[in-house]
């Protein structure tokens, strides 16, 4: 029906920049209400303490403090429900209860007239703590004396989850002609999303109704766990998304401030704000990583792979986070083979608490671990055997001819290019290797050196392995207005990605409206339809499969209004550009305002049997995706596969440890691409992130547990000039079962850089013969200690 | 000698924002960027850090960039502040502004203020490549873009050649 250009992969600029280069834009720091009053939290210093009391009573010389609330005020409000019915029950209540975990758990809420009144009371606060020994490690955490966090566990251990798969492990028994056994343990340190924007809640209850600003990714899910904590009905409880400056994941967990300030804005009759300070965000936001893979493979003489095995080992922190802060491990383990034909895995997860900041969801969630274990040990697995490090992973790809590809963790990878832009990477890396030598030959102290990677990546995933209750579907409501404008009300949210810009282009392109007669409604429960939020890379899956069956719907009611007005027959219309034509017929044509009149005011002009009105919703549920995994792990947990192959031309002064990345090559397969400026923009955005996490990013405790990275002063990210020149390579794989065969592109960029990085700089090195490198972040004093001395 | 404020004590500044006066009367230690925030409503201007370290707050005090998380109100007496919102033309965006949007050097757009204020204080003859592009953006934090859309930008704003310095 549809004869016209097609927006879909065209350069469309974003509906989003204006405001937000202009300062138009509302921000969590910017909802303002009059009356409102500002919260602070006192906020524990001690990593693990219990709580004796607060003594307000200072406070009392500053007259605008409204108000210090602790845990004992907040009776009538419930700790977080739990779901998972694998790991050991953590009850997260608002304001610490008796105990504190970490340093950063907040103990008191102090309501003034501004930020800075309510700054001075939380100083004022005379707080009795009695402090507990710390547990700072996994081997402390775990050792038969160890203080616990929970005293009524047995141990610290929050989830064990042994996996012993009999084909995996039979393949470490028969090692014969040659096959032999590489292992290691890798290890990704603690690091963090970090948006520049920290997070904000601000509140107001108003004839019984509660609106409740928030910089969340899934507002959706935070009304619903709103209603579980607060004695309100759901429909009374409205969240509102303001522009969210980055989120990355850390965004996409329910946070306990998100329960107090709603709480305190009922209990004060006033509305209240409160906005995180960077020291609160880096030690009250959830962390990540901190995993350590330990990991053994079998590997036949010709360099192919027969079985991994091995256990994932997290640094939870103090557990107290929800959705749950183990659910990336597993997500490592699901993805632990990556894009490599390798039969068979048996690989379990071991989550500790420790007395740090409870770990949560960053950009990746478990797979940039995953590929720095499997891509380690095919780079040793290729040294042992004399192999190049590309040979080796050229054995094990799989191609074009084994798809669909079911994994050794059960995902059914559907389509992909994993071939094609691993060649691809290799030739181009291997020129700019070159290229990078030349230049910098008359350095004696800089060597250049460059690896290639690849991975999958498992997007639009369920949620239910990371919740323990919601699933995997979206929502889209679609109204076309009498004078043929579409709003589209959808139930995932943008952090800043340019999911407004997508959802723009998709409903032009779906509808034949112009892409200037589109907008678009998220983030708000009132005005949208139940979603999931915005997360795992799923928002253009899901939303768009909604988005196109409620437009069908639309489409096909205003072809017939179309065809009834024009006097012709539905079959020979063609929409386009905001108009309907008669195919053959130039001039006879309809506008969207005439159609979208006809259905909302003159009803009279509507063919016989179609019914007022032009709007239409639906859901979707993305087909083939397994909310629960077998005895071995195995399950697909995912819609759809995206692949990429990254290689890092990196250069390392041998006397000063420093490493530079020179340049950044990424062959990148996302199905098809809606906006290449957007996909290229969050994969290079991803990379960015990822070199930061590698070379940079570290969150310290002391080991007392005290929080050494409380500033951007002490927790590095990177900067412009860090940050290499990137060559983007596109490939596009439809996915067969996805609408428009597109697949979720947000996260993959950060995958890559730790192993291609770690494989550069051995390349560059490799005169001097170093130990491997295990670990990341890659420290100037971690490499020096690897070379030689002198 | 006068004698210190203290933090409560209440001054009165008057200064020249975006062009038009200013006069009120603020609290000593009100941060020049809460000023303009809270007070006068230009919440263009974001806070990323508050220690002066990610440059989200950057504007221009007498045509020079400042922190303003760690500027004071009072120290803003009887100077020219700029924010974005006074870079802003009454329709449409300004060349560097238009430049963002054109090489997406911008995604969430929480940072993107700081970087249009340091590059409206720069002066382009002093960053005539690529690496002084870079070293001179490298005072602002972005956490979104991995900083090639702002590059790609800040060439075509200040009219440079755009393969200057790209490889394949």
């Amino acid at each position: 029906m549809t004869a016209r250009p097609s927006f879909i992969g065209a350069h469309t600029p974003r509906v989003e920049d204006d405001r937000l280069l202009t300062g138009g834009a509302r921000f969590g720091a910017d909802v303002s209400l009059p009356g409102m009053l500002e919260a602070a939290f006192y906020r524990s210093p001690l990593p693990h303490a219990l709580i004796g009391g607060v003594d307000p009573s200072r406070t009392a010389e500053l007259k605008g403090v409204a108000g210090v609330f602790t845990a004992e005020d907040m009776s009538d409000v419930s700790p977080f429900p739990d779901f998972d019915e694998h790991a050991r029950p953590v009850e997260i209540f608002p304001l610490a209860r008796g105990r504190v975990r970490y340093a950063g758990a907040p103990i008191a809420a102090v309501v003034a007239a501004d930020r800075y009144e309510a700054e001075d009371a939380v100083d004022l606060l005379s707080v009795d703590l009695d402090p507990l020994p710390p547990v700072v490690s996994v081997e402390q955490a775990l050792a038969p004396d160890a203080p616990r966090l929970y005293p009524d566990w047995p141990d610290n251990a929050v989830i064990e989850w042994p996996v012993s798969n009999p084909d995996a492990i039979a393949e470490f028994d028969r090692l014969e002609d040659g096959a032999f056994t590489v292992g290691g343990r890798y290890e990704i340190r603690r690091h963090t999303g970090a948006p520049i924007e920290t997070r904000g809640v601000a509140a107001e209850f108003r004839e019984g109704r509660l609106t409740v600003w928030t910089t969340t990714q899934f507002p959706h899910i935070a009304r619903t766990m709103l209603s579980y904590c607060l004695p309100l009905d759901e429909s009374d409880i409205r969240v509102v998304v303001p522009d969210v400056g980055g989120g990355f994941g850390v965004k996409a967990e329910f946070y306990v401030e998100e329960v107090t300030i709603p709480w305190l804005a009922m209990k004060l009759g006033r509305p209240v704000r409160w906005i995180e300070d960077r020291r609160e965000h880096l030690i009250a936001t959830c962390h990540a990583r901190d995993l350590v893979l330990d990991l053994e493979a079998a590997v036949g003489p010709d360099g192919r792979f027969r079985a991994v095995r091995g256990m994932a080992i997290q640094d939870l922190g103090a557990a107290e986070m929800y959705p749950y802060g183990f659910s990336p491990t597993f997500t490592a383990v699901g993805h632990i083979t990556g894009p490599y034909r390798i039969p068979h895995q048996s690989v379990g997860v071991l989550a500790a608490a420790t007395n740090k900041t409870p770990n949560g969801a960053y950009r990746g969630f478990g797979i940039p671990e995953a590929a720095f274990g499997i891509e380690r040990l095919m780079d040793k697995a290729a040294d042992r055997l004399g192999l190049d490090r590309n040979e080796i992973r050229r054995r094990n790809l799989i191609g074009q001819e084994d798809i669909p590809y079911t994994t050794s963790a059960g995902a059914v990878v559907d389509s992909g290019s994993h071939r094609e832009t691993f060649e691809e990477t290799v030739r181009v890396a291997a020129e700019r290797r070159e290229h990078w030598r030349d230049r910098l030959a008359g350095d004696p102290r800089i060597r250049v050196g460059s690896g290639v990677v690849n991975y999958i990546e498992g997007v639009t995933p369920t949620y239910f392995m990371t919740t323990g209750h919601w699933t995997s579907f979206d929502s889209c409501s679609i109204r076309v207005n009498p004078d043929g404008t579409a709003v589209v009300s959808v139930g995932v949210s943008t952090s800043g990605q340019g999911l407004e810009s997508m959802l723009t282009t998709l409903t032009a392109e779906a509808l034949g409206v112009r892409r200037d007669q589109v907008r678009i409604v998220m983030g708000d429960t009132d005005r949208t339809p139940y979603g999931l939020g915005s997360w795992g890379s799923r928002s253009t899956n899901v939303a768009s499969g909604a988005l196109r069956e409620a437009a069908d719907a639309l489409l096909g009611k205003a072809v017939r209004i179309a065809a009834h007005l024009l006097e012709a027959s539905p079959e020979d219309i063609e929409v386009y550009d905001g108009s309907f034509e008669v195919r053959g017929s130039p001039g006879a044509a309809v506008t969207w305002r005439q159609v979208a009149t006809a259905a909302n005011i003159r009803t009279m002009d509507l063919p016989e049997g179609v019914k007022p009105g032009m709007e239409a919703s639906a859901s979707y549920d993305p087909p083939g995706i397994e909310h629960t995994p077998d005895e071995y792990g195995r399950v697909n947990a995912a819609a759809t596969y995206t692949n990429a192959s990254h290689a890092a031309v990196v250069s390392v002064d041998v006397g000063t440890g420093q490493v530079r990345v020179l340049e950044y090559i990424v062959a990148h397969d996302c199905g098809t691409v809606i906006n290449p400026q957007i996909v290229r923009g969050q994969v290079v955005g991803g990379i960015a992130q990822g070199i930061g996490g590698a070379l940079l990013e570290q969150l310290h405790y002391d080991e007392f547990g005290n929080p050494l990275s409380t500033s951007f002063l002490d927790y590095h990210l990177p900067t412009a000039a860090e940050i290499p020149p990137m060559a983007v390579l596109h490939f596009e794989s439809p996915a067969p079962e996805m609408p428009w065969g597109a697949k979720g592109a947000g996260e993959a960029g950060i995958i890559g850089p730790a192993p291609a990085i770690a494989a550069g700089v051995e390349d560059a090195l490799s005169e001097y013969g170093i130990a491997e490198i295990t670990l990341t972040p890659i420290t100037a004093p971690y490499l020096l200690g690897l070379l030689p001395s002198g | 000698m006068r004698p210190v404020p203290r933090p409560a004590d209440r001054i009165t500044v008057s200064m020249s924002v975006n062009g038009g006066p200013v006069e009120r009367t603020v609290d000593s230690r009100r941060l020049l960027a809460d000023f303009l925030r809270e007070d006068l409503g230009l919440t263009g201007t974001h806070l990323g850090c508050e220690h002066g370290v990610c440059g989200a707050c950057t504007l221009l005090v007498d045509g020079r960039p400042v922190r303003s998380c760690i500027m004071l109100a009072v120290q803003a007496d009887g100077c020219e502040v700029t924010t974005v919102e006074g870079i802003t033309p009454r329709e449409g965006l300004n060349p560097i502004q238009q430049a963002f949007k054109d090489h997406h050097g911008l995604q969430c757009g929480f940072c993107t203020p700081g970087f249009l204020m340091t590059l409206t204080g720069a002066e382009p003859s002093e960053y005539p490549d690529d690496e002084s592009i870079r070293e001179l953006l490298a005072g602002n934090l972005c956490r979104c873009t991995g900083y090639e859309g702002i590059v790609e930008a800040v060439r075509a704003a200040w009219g440079r050649d755009e393969r200057e310095g790209r490889r394949p």
